[in-house]
C-alpha cells in the first residue's frame, strides 16, 4: 500500500543522479526488491507511470528483480527459509530452520534496491 | 557502451549511453533512522514496545491495561499514538495519565521510524521507563517499516476469523509477541483461538503467542512476562 511513496523516493534518487551527470533522458532503471518486503511490483510499475509522466524518464524501462531473503539460525545455518509449500496451507512465509527446525531470523531479503540506471549523458 | 548520435533523439551535441551502478536500498533510511531512535532510547534506560495488527484488534485497549499494570508497579509510561487520522486513540492513552503523542500519519498506511523520531522529540524521555507505539491499523505495510522499539507485538482477534496469520505470514515473522485477542468471542465467531496459534507458531517459532480477553484483562500479565515487563 505504500508503493506510491517508496516510488516517490525512487523517482527521486534518479533524478537526482541524472541531474548529476547531466542527463538528457532515462532510459531503464533496474530495481530489485527482497523476498521479504511488502512491496507489489504492479503497484510499483502504476506509481512509477504516474511520477514519470512528463519527466526524462517517462519512457524508461523497469526491470524489476526479485532478490532472495535469508535467514540465520543459532546452530549456524544461513541461507534460503526451508521450501514452504505443503497442501493444507499453500506457500507461506515460514521461519524454521531447515537444519534443525528452531527458530530463525530474518537476516536479509528487506530490502529495495535500485541497482542500476540507464541514462543518455553528455559525451564529454 | 552503445554511443548515440543525438540527433537520432532530438539533441543537439554527442551524447551516450551510460549504465550508472547504484546499489542504493531506498529502505535503509527507515531502518537507519530506526536504529538511532532505538540507541535514543537505550541512551535513556527506556524499552520500547511497538504494537502492530489488525483494525480493531484491540491495539489500544491492551496497551491501556498494561499501562494501568504499570502504573501500579510504580513504571514510568508513555504512548505514542499512530492513526491515519483524528486522536481517538491519543485521547485515550492520556485519560490514563501518562505522556501521550499523537501522529496522523495523513494518508500513509503505516508509522515510519521519522514520524516516531518526533513523537520521541515531544516526549519527557527523562522520566519514562516504558514506551509503547500503537502502529496504525494494518497488517502489510509495518513490515517495511521498523520503528527502533526493542519488541514488536502483533494483535490479531478472533473476530477477524480464523485465516488472518496465513493470509499475512510476514507480519507474524516481524514480531516477538502474537496476541490473540477477544477470546471471549471465539464461541459466537466459530474460530479456535489454539489454530491461530498454532499458525503463528508455525510462521515463527521464535514468537511467544499470548491467548488474550483484553476486556476482562485476561491473558495481560502473560503478555508483560512475554515483554519481560
Ligand atoms: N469482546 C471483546 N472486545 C474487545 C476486546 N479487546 C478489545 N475489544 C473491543 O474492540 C474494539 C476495538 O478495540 P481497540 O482497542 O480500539 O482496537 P484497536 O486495535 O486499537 O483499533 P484501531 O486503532 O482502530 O485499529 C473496542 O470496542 C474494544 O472495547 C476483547 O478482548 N473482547
Ligand atoms: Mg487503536
Ligand atoms: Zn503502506
Ligand atoms: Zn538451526
Ligand atoms: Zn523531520
Amino acid at each position: 500500500m505504500h508503493e506510491f511513496s517508496v516510488m516517490s523516493q525512487i523517482v527521486d534518487a534518479i533524478m537526482e543522479e541524472a541531474n548529476k551527470r547531466e542527463a538528457k533522458k532515462i532510459e531503464g532503471v533496474t530495481i530489485e526488491l527482497g523476498e521479504f518486503t511488502m512491496l507489489g511490483e504492479e503497484q510499483m510499475r502504476f506509481s512509477f507511470e504516474v511520477l514519470a509522466k512528463g519527466t526524462m524518464m517517462e519512457d524508461a524501462v523497469l526491470v524489476f528483480r526479485r532478490t532472495d531473503g535469508e535467514i540465520e539460525c543459532a546452530c549456524g545455518y544461513r541461507g534460503a527459509m526451508s521450501s514452504s509449500e505443503d497442501a493444507a496451507h499453500g506457500s507461506t512465509l515460514i521461519l524454521e530452520c531447515p537444519q534443525c527446525g528452531g527458530g530463525a531470523n530474518i537476516v536479509g531479503g528487506r530490502e529495495c534496491v535500485i541497482r542500476d540506471i540507464k541514462m543518455v549523458v553528455p559525451d564529454v | 557502451m552503445d554511443k548515440v548520435l543525438i540527433s537520432q533523439v532530438g539533441f543537439s551535441t554527442m551524447h551516450k549511453v551510460v549504465t550508472v551502478d547504484m546499489m542504493k536500498d531506498i529502505l535503509s533510511a527507515n531502518r537507519k533512522l530506526a536504529d538511532q531512535n532505538q540507541a535514543l532510547l537505550d541512551e535513556h534506560g527506556i524499552r520500547a514496545f511497538d504494537f502492530l495488527g489488525a483494525i480493531g484488534s484491540g491495539k489500544t485497549l491492551i496497551i491501556e491495561r498494561l499501562i494501568d499494570k504499570l502504573k501500579g508497579d510504580g513504571k514510568r509510561c508513555a504512548a505514542i499514538a499512530g492513526d491515519v487520522a483524528g486522536d481517538d486513540d491519543y485521547r485515550r492513552f492520556s485519560a490514563h495519565g501518562v505522556a501521550a503523542e499523537n501522529i496522523s500519519t495523513g494518508k500513509e498506511c503505516h508509522l515510519d521510524a521519522h514520524m516516531v523520531d518526533h513523537a520521541l522529540e515531544r516526549l519527557p524521555l527523562d522520566d519514562l521507563d516504558y514506551v509503547f507505539v500503537e502502529n496504525v491499523g494494518n497488517l502489510v505495510c509495518p513490515v517495511d517499516f521498523p520503528l527502533g522499539s526493542h519488541k514488536r507485538v502483533v494483535v490479531i482477534s478472533v473476530t477477524e476469523g480464523d485465516d488472518m496469520v496465513r493470509k499475512h505470514p510476514a507480519i507474524f515473522a516481524f514480531s516477538d509477541v502474537v496476541v490473540i485477542n477477544k477470546v471471549d468471542l471465539a464461541d459466537a465467531m466459530e474460530v479456535d483461538p489454539d489454530s491461530l496459534a498454532t499458525d503463528a507458531r508455525r510462521t515463527n517459532p521464535n514468537a511467544k503467542v499470548v491467548i488474550m480477553n483484553a476486556r476482562q484483562g485476561r491473558g495481560i500479565d502473560d503478555l508483560a512476562e512475554a515483554l519481560g515487563l
